[in-house]
């Protein structure tokens, strides 16, 4: 269980020296003090380059090479072991990065269950409905790789959400969406936060999904 | 089991003929160093077998006797305190004993379905710490029958000789030892019957000997002279085979009983070259080793995206490290067992000559264990290799 997630003068280390320059000088984010809680809806805005998806890395603490500390409730990320970072990820961290990392080999289904059964949170019925509401219910049973960009992050998402979570993390979760796949995917993520009390933290360098934010931060 | 999708991302890059190529490698490896355990241990267990009291670490000394010199009493027989002491201080001599010899009279006699047998004979006696093990009833006090241990080329001799010849029943090891023996000391004007018994038999011990506090009561009571110096010694050796014993007697005349030392030669030969041949097999072991941990790296490398995937959706190192724990278990039980198959198939095979001439083999126990702990520590090696490859690909800060 999270409550609370902080960044403390956190920069990834490529912008060391830059400190004064733009668009670090204008961050609302890099080398601030920045506080996520629960039920909060954040978007992070940002250009191209300025470190979007190293955010999203370093909070789901796959990457270290930052300066600064990045805190749930109160403790250093960097001093967690191995084993507190499978329990986060399988409890409280849910996360769909930007190029999505299904299995291509795998089949939609296969590649759902490869997180359900870690977690055993969702039945097989919800995933179905679930894939029938995003419009991918025919796909279940082809390999990802024959999936457009599209279809791969609808799947993606699903996958994000057979976990308990505290915190969502979507790296640009609809890039590659239209308009009405766009509030499809947003009303179902809103509903599974909204459920399990969450917040979200979003990605966007344009095509922005639309969840109601509370807040919105620039990179 | 391939349902599981996690096992089916993994199984990806298995190679066959690498599993196989290793299997093969430690196979013969193993197998070299288990067989070559066995076949030690059961020709040793045959050279073990012909003596159960004195071990092959002993030799039994005496002077070389020359024709004539002996029947003209130019050259002596005894040993001095000199030659015992430079003995002593030979490297290769652990502790010297001193044969005590019966100083009177001894005749014995057995009586068989009717036959009364009468023989004159001696007696001699080593100290007690020379046995290894030491017979049943070893020690005697006045008014017990006395045991008695006998080389067994005297019961041989009888068998195949007396016996046969004279029309007289052939009698083994344990018939033997049921026989009461009548023994007749006289001397210093005395005579007495005492009973005794045989215990055991040697093949080392070519004599007749009998607990050394009878032969101080005996000497005592029935010599007339006073005590002589041994004329046959027991040495407890270093190594059996060492060259320098050899040497030592060559140039001091001096000869060692039923030539144990080529025995002991032989038996530092067959230890030489068993450890070469475990060396050998373990060597084979040892890189078919590498050869699977080579193979594990070389397939977690490829599979480095996809364990590092799955340990971002919150799956632990074990868990996704648990099939190839599988596969290095199955594989590695597979080598051990038709390692142990193969060891027993061959020692089936040397056991009928062996047991030919007369001796027991050993248990396989000990070639078994040596297997088991060969294949764990390999296994316990390759998922130390596994985790730490494993833990390294985790994502975290």
């Amino acid at each position: 269980m999270i409550s609370e997630i902080t960044l403390e003068h956190t920069l990834p280390l490529v912008f060391s020296g830059m400190e004064g320059e733009e668009p670090l000088r204008s961050s609302q984010v890099w080398l601030n003090q920045v506080r996520f809680t629960l039920r909060g809806y954040y978007l992070i805005e940002a250009e191209s380059g300025t470190g979007k998806s190293s955010l999203c890395s370093f909070i789901y603490g796959n990457r270290g090479d930052y300066s600064g500390r990045i805190l749930f409730d109160g403790k250093d990320i960097s001093t967690f072991s191995i084993e507190r970072w499978c329990e986060l990820r399988q409890k409280s961290l849910a996360y769909l990065p930007q190029e999505m990392r299904l299995f291509p080999e795998l089949t939609v289904m296969e590649n759902i269950d490869i997180k359900n059964r870690l977690t055993g949170f969702r039945s097989k019925e919800w995933i179905k409905s679930a894939l029938e509401r995003m419009e991918i219910g025919k796909k279940a049973d082809v390999p990802a790789s024959r999936l457009s960009v599209g279809q791969q992050q609808r799947a993606a998402i699903i996958r994000a959400l057979c976990q308990p979570f505290d915190f969502l993390l979507i790296d640009e979760p609809v890039s590659h969406l239209d308009e009405r796949n766009n509030s499809i995917a947003a009303s179902l993520i809103a509903e599974e936060a909204d459920r399990n009390g969450a917040a979200v933290i979003a990605t966007s360098v344009g095509n922005k999904i639309q969840l109601p934010f509370t807040s919105i931060l620039s990179l | 089991m391939m349902k599981n999708p996690v096992w089916r991302l993994l199984r990806h890059n298995i190679s066959a003929a690498q599993l196989a190529g290793y299997a093969l490698a430690n196979l013969v490896g193993l197998t070299i160093v288990i067989t070559a355990i066995q076949f030690y241990r059961d020709i040793t267990a045959v050279w073990n077998a012909e003596d159960s009291f004195i071990s092959r670490d002993y030799l039994i000394l005496s002077h070389h006797v020359s024709g004539l010199g002996s029947v003209l009493g130019t050259s002596k027989t005894e040993f001095d305190d000199e030659e015992i002491a430079d003995l002593e201080a030979q490297p290769w001599v652990r502790r010297v004993g001193r044969f005590t010899s019966s100083n009177f009279n001894v005749s014995a006699s057995v009586n068989m379905g009717g036959n009364a047998l009468n023989t004159a004979l001696f007696l001699e006696s080593i100290p007690s710490e020379f046995f290894d093990v030491e017979p049943d009833g070893w020690h005697w006090q006045p008014g017990q029958p006395v045991p008695v241990i006998i080389s067994k080329e005297y019961l041989t001799l009888y068998n195949f000789g007396f016996a046969s010849s004279r029309g007289l029943p052939q009698i083994s090891e344990s018939m033997i030892s049921m026989v009461p023996l009548q023994l007749s000391l006289s001397g210093a004007g005395r005579q007495q019957w005492v009973k005794a018994r045989i215990v055991g038999f040697s093949s080392r011990l070519n004599t007749i000997a009998v607990p050394e506090e009878f032969l101080k009561w005996a000497n005592a009571e029935f010599s007339e002279e006073p005590a002589r110096a041994p004329s046959r010694l027991i040495v407890e050796v270093n190594t059996p085979g060492d060259p320098a014993i050899r040497q030592y007697l060559e140039s001091n005349s001096l000869e060692s009983a039923g030539d144990k030392v080529d025995n002991g030669r032989a038996a530092y030969f067959l230890s030489v070259t068993t450890a070469v041949v475990i060396a050998v097999g373990a060597i084979i072991s040892i890189l078919a080793f590498f050869i699977l941990l080579l193979s594990i790296y070389l397939l977690l490398q490829k599979n480095r995206e996809k364990l590092r995937d799955l340990m971002m959706q919150g799956y632990a190192p074990a868990s996704v490290a648990r099939l190839y724990y599988i596969i290095v278990v199955a594989v590695n039980a597979a080598v051990l067992c038709a390692s142990v198959i193969v060891m027993l198939i061959g020692s089936h095979l040397w056991k009928e000559p062996l047991q030919s001439i007369g001796a027991d083999t050993g248990s396989p126990a000990v070639a078994i264990l040596t297997a088991v702990i060969i294949m764990s520590v390999i296994t316990a090696g390759n998922f130390l290799a596994i985790s730490i490859n494993v833990r390294r690909t985790f994502p975290r800060p």
